[in-house]
């Protein structure tokens, strides 16, 4: 390194200072609100803390605990990977579905597709209450629409068995940001393409599976990464409609996390938990970008 | 010229005195600053908060109070950061959280050198349960809340039936909520508890969920008492009765009760608290109150809280911030509150003069006041909040889910105890027993 900055003109160290006095205010925001905690993090799980007193230093207790004798920990695991497989594929498709329908070519399309990002800026915990109503049994919107058709609609957010499944469909309703990721990822597949394609009588399906999905590969590999993170943080709804339940139905991860760190004042514990959900989304993460030179294709 | 260097030094050296004399004068006439976190409710609203301050700054004006009023949101966690610093928390505050409590200072001995104060002049239970902790007075109870039965003296008029009254059991509420149910006005008779082991749990055989010495769930949380107030739940949910959970969080908006519903006049009956009763007394409906059922024989218990105003432990100004604390969590604090806001105040002597005080159902609600708390034993349990309630709660929920039978319940007790013992451990040496 040294050798290297003695080996620079003046004007390339110049450039450097320049390049590392821009660097800086971003590099002190990672130290300081991501590096340093997660330092932290990773003291205070070796140790018992109830946040108010000092911590005292109990080496891999805590993670004995919650590899070993904890039930809490394993129900919390369960329903988190459940909603990752029930709402990663749902919200990757139909994000899919959405952005092909908003780059036709059609009048007043700019309307709509804001129409469908505003969902994806509203506040989680107003989108939480407003779903409570939408699902609830006996006056719900959506129960009311199925009963016109003869079908009797579950207890959803209260059903034992629909409780999950009802917090994944939610999850859709954000699904317009995903959309204007895939939409910008569309606008740039070259349009030579389709008309060589056209020309060579391929017909619309044939297009989208030669052209649009091969060419999209780089933005759904972004889109899985970014949302597989996002499911794994499954909090809110957990936090505002079901607490958890029906019978540990919802019982998240990160609501484990929360409930161990702030109702039971059990900060050590929590510090492992958090750490142990860092590695298993850095895990998942890994595991799709080794995976992804399989199929991800650039158009290079 | 030595002379002259002397008269020099003596001079300098007398200016010098003369000024920090001055200084010292100056100071000792500043004002003492305390700060105050506190919050704003309908209760203690932000008028009724400024003039504590005016009123208090006014009769004593070596204290200057420096109130802020946080949301309710970051209040936890600023008092979990400054205080487990050990810099940084307010002189005053509410102390809520068990955990704090080892960081309060002790006004035992201050309280009973205060010519204008005495634990006396408070309700007796919830000093107690409220202001004690390990033997040593910790702050000073402020405002009263309880739950009880609030009945819709319409809804019973219509159905004929009449009214409960302060010796009703268990079986009388499951009783007389089915008599008042009619599908076809979508109304039900009476609400469900909203947790195991409140008042109706202690009511029916001094239910605990485990031993008072915090060593054993055996025996208690799967007991012949527990099973039997576990069974109650079980009848009343097969009622038909009572909403369902779905249908309390959708139409009950209240968070903490479903006062919607009873004053829509959809609910017969609802177990809920003074600001329930104070909303439904301003809505016109004709209601009145009594005590959650017990088993006759049985002590009576109610589910019950007040706020804890107590003096952080780390303050440098503990005889002002005593002086502070005694007025505003004492009669003439708690009286502005009452008559700016809706405060209820904890003092029977200013409860006297509450504007309702002699209706009807105000002294259905005063009934309730002297009763032995449920915090008596939940207080000096921490584990059972944080920890307990939770390995227990699916017994909760398939008993309110209808998934297990009424003869299944002392099973579904039974297979709790492992869990339940495994978290009582895990806790005990944490937060304590």
């Amino acid at each position: 390194m040294h050798s290297h900055w003695r080996k620079m003109t003046a004007q390339e160290r110049r450039d450097a200072k320049t390049g590392y006095l821009a660097l800086s205010p971003w590099m002190a925001g990672f130290i300081v609100f991501y590096a340093f905690p997660i330092l932290a993090t990773l003291y205070f799980s070796f140790t018992q803390w109830t946040l108010v007193e000092q911590p005292i230093w109990i080496g891999l207790d805590n993670y004995v605990r919650m590899f070993t004798r904890d039930p809490l920990f394993i129900s919390s695991l369960k329903a988190t990977t459940l909603f990752v497989a029930l709402s990663l594929p749902l919200k990757l498709v139909l994000g899919l579905m959405l952005a092909l329908l908003l780059n036709l070519k059609v009048p007043g399309m700019n309307f709509f597709r804001t129409v469908f990002f505003i969902p994806a800026v509203i506040s989680g915990v107003a989108v939480s209450l407003m779903w409570i109503w939408f699902l609830q049994p006996d006056t719900g919107v959506v129960n009311t629409l199925l009963s016109y058709i003869g079908v009797q609609g579950p207890y959803w957010f209260w059903d034992l068995n629909w409780a999950l499944p009802s917090v994944a469909i939610m999850s859709i309703w954000k699904v317009g940001g995903a959309a204007i990721i895939y939409l910008a990822g569309l606008q740039n597949i070259p349009a030579h393409l389709y008309e060589a394609a056209e020309i060579d009588g391929a017909d619309k399906w044939r297009r989208f599976w030669r052209i649009t999905l091969p060419l999209l590969t780089p933005t759904l590999f972004f889109q899985l990464i970014i949302e597989l993170i996002d499911a794994f943080k499954i909090f809110t709804e957990a936090f505002v409609i079901t607490k958890g339940g029906p019978l540990k139905a919802t019982y998240f991860f990160l609501y484990y996390f929360y409930e161990e760190a702030f109702r039971n004042f059990n900060m050590g514990y929590a510090s492992a938990l958090a750490l142990f959900l860092l590695v298993v989304i850095m895990g998942c993460t890994v595991f799709v970008y080794r995976t992804s030179g399989k199929w991800v294709f650039y158009e290079n | 010229m030595r002379r002259h260097l002397a008269r020099r030094m003596l001079v300098v050296v007398s200016l010098l005195l003369l000024l920090l004399a001055n200084v010292g004068g100056v100071g000792a006439q500043d004002p003492v600053t305390i700060t105050w976190w506190t919050l704003a409710s309908s209760e203690s609203p932000e008028p009724a908060i400024r003039a504590v301050v005016e009123a208090f700054e006014a009769e004593h004006p070596h204290i200057k109070v420096d109130v802020t009023i946080m949301a309710e949101s970051a209040y936890g966690d600023l008092m979990n950061t400054t205080i487990g610093a050990g810099e940084g928390a307010p002189d005053i505050a509410y102390f809520w959280e068990t955990p704090w409590l080892p960081h309060t200072l002790d006004i035992t001995d201050r309280l009973a050198a205060d010519p204008n104060l005495s634990r006396d002049d408070y309700f007796e239970e919830y000093f107690n349960n409220w202001a004690v902790w390990n033997d040593r007075v910790v702050g000073l109870p402020f405002t009263v809340g309880a739950n009880f039965v609030m009945y819709n003296r319409d809804v019973f008029d219509e159905a004929g039936v009449e009214y409960p009254t302060a010796d009703w059991t268990p079986s009388d509420y499951i009783e007389i909520a089915t008599a008042l149910t009619d599908p076809d006005k979508r109304r039900w008779g009476g609400d469900r508890p909203r947790g195991p082991f409140r008042a109706v749990w202690r009511n029916i055989g001094a239910t605990k969920p485990y031993s008072d010495d915090s060593t054993t769930v055996e025996g208690y949380i799967n007991g012949p008492n527990s099973v039997a107030a576990y069974t109650w739940l079980w009848d009343l949910v097969d009622s038909g009765a009572t909403p369902t959970p779905a249908d309390i969080e959708v139409l009950g908006t209240e968070g903490t009760g479903p006062v919607d519903l009873f004053i829509a006049g959809r609910l017969g009956m609802a177990t809920l608290n003074n600001g329930h009763m104070i909303t439904a007394a301003n809505a016109g409906v004709n209601f009145g109150i009594v005590p959650e059922p017990h088993v006759p024989g049985n002590e009576r218990f109610v589910h019950a809280w007040a706020l804890r105003a107590s003096i952080w432990a780390g303050t440098e100004h503990p005889d002002e911030a005593y002086e502070f604390l005694s007025f505003w969590a004492g009669p003439e604090g708690q009286r502005i509150n009452m008559e700016i806001g809706a405060l209820i105040p904890s003092l029977p002597a200013v409860l006297e003069d509450y504007p309702d005080v002699d209706s009807d159902y105000f002294q259905g609600f005063m009934g309730v006041l002297n009763a032995t708390q449920t915090a008596e034993w939940r207080s000096s349990h921490p584990c059972w909040r944080g920890a307990v309630v939770r390995a227990v709660s699916d017994a909760w929920d398939l008993i309110m889910l209808g998934e297990i039978g009424r003869d299944e319940v002392q099973a579904t007790l039974d297979a709790m105890v492992e869990p339940a013992q495994a978290a009582l451990d895990e806790c005990v040496p944490r937060l304590g027993g």
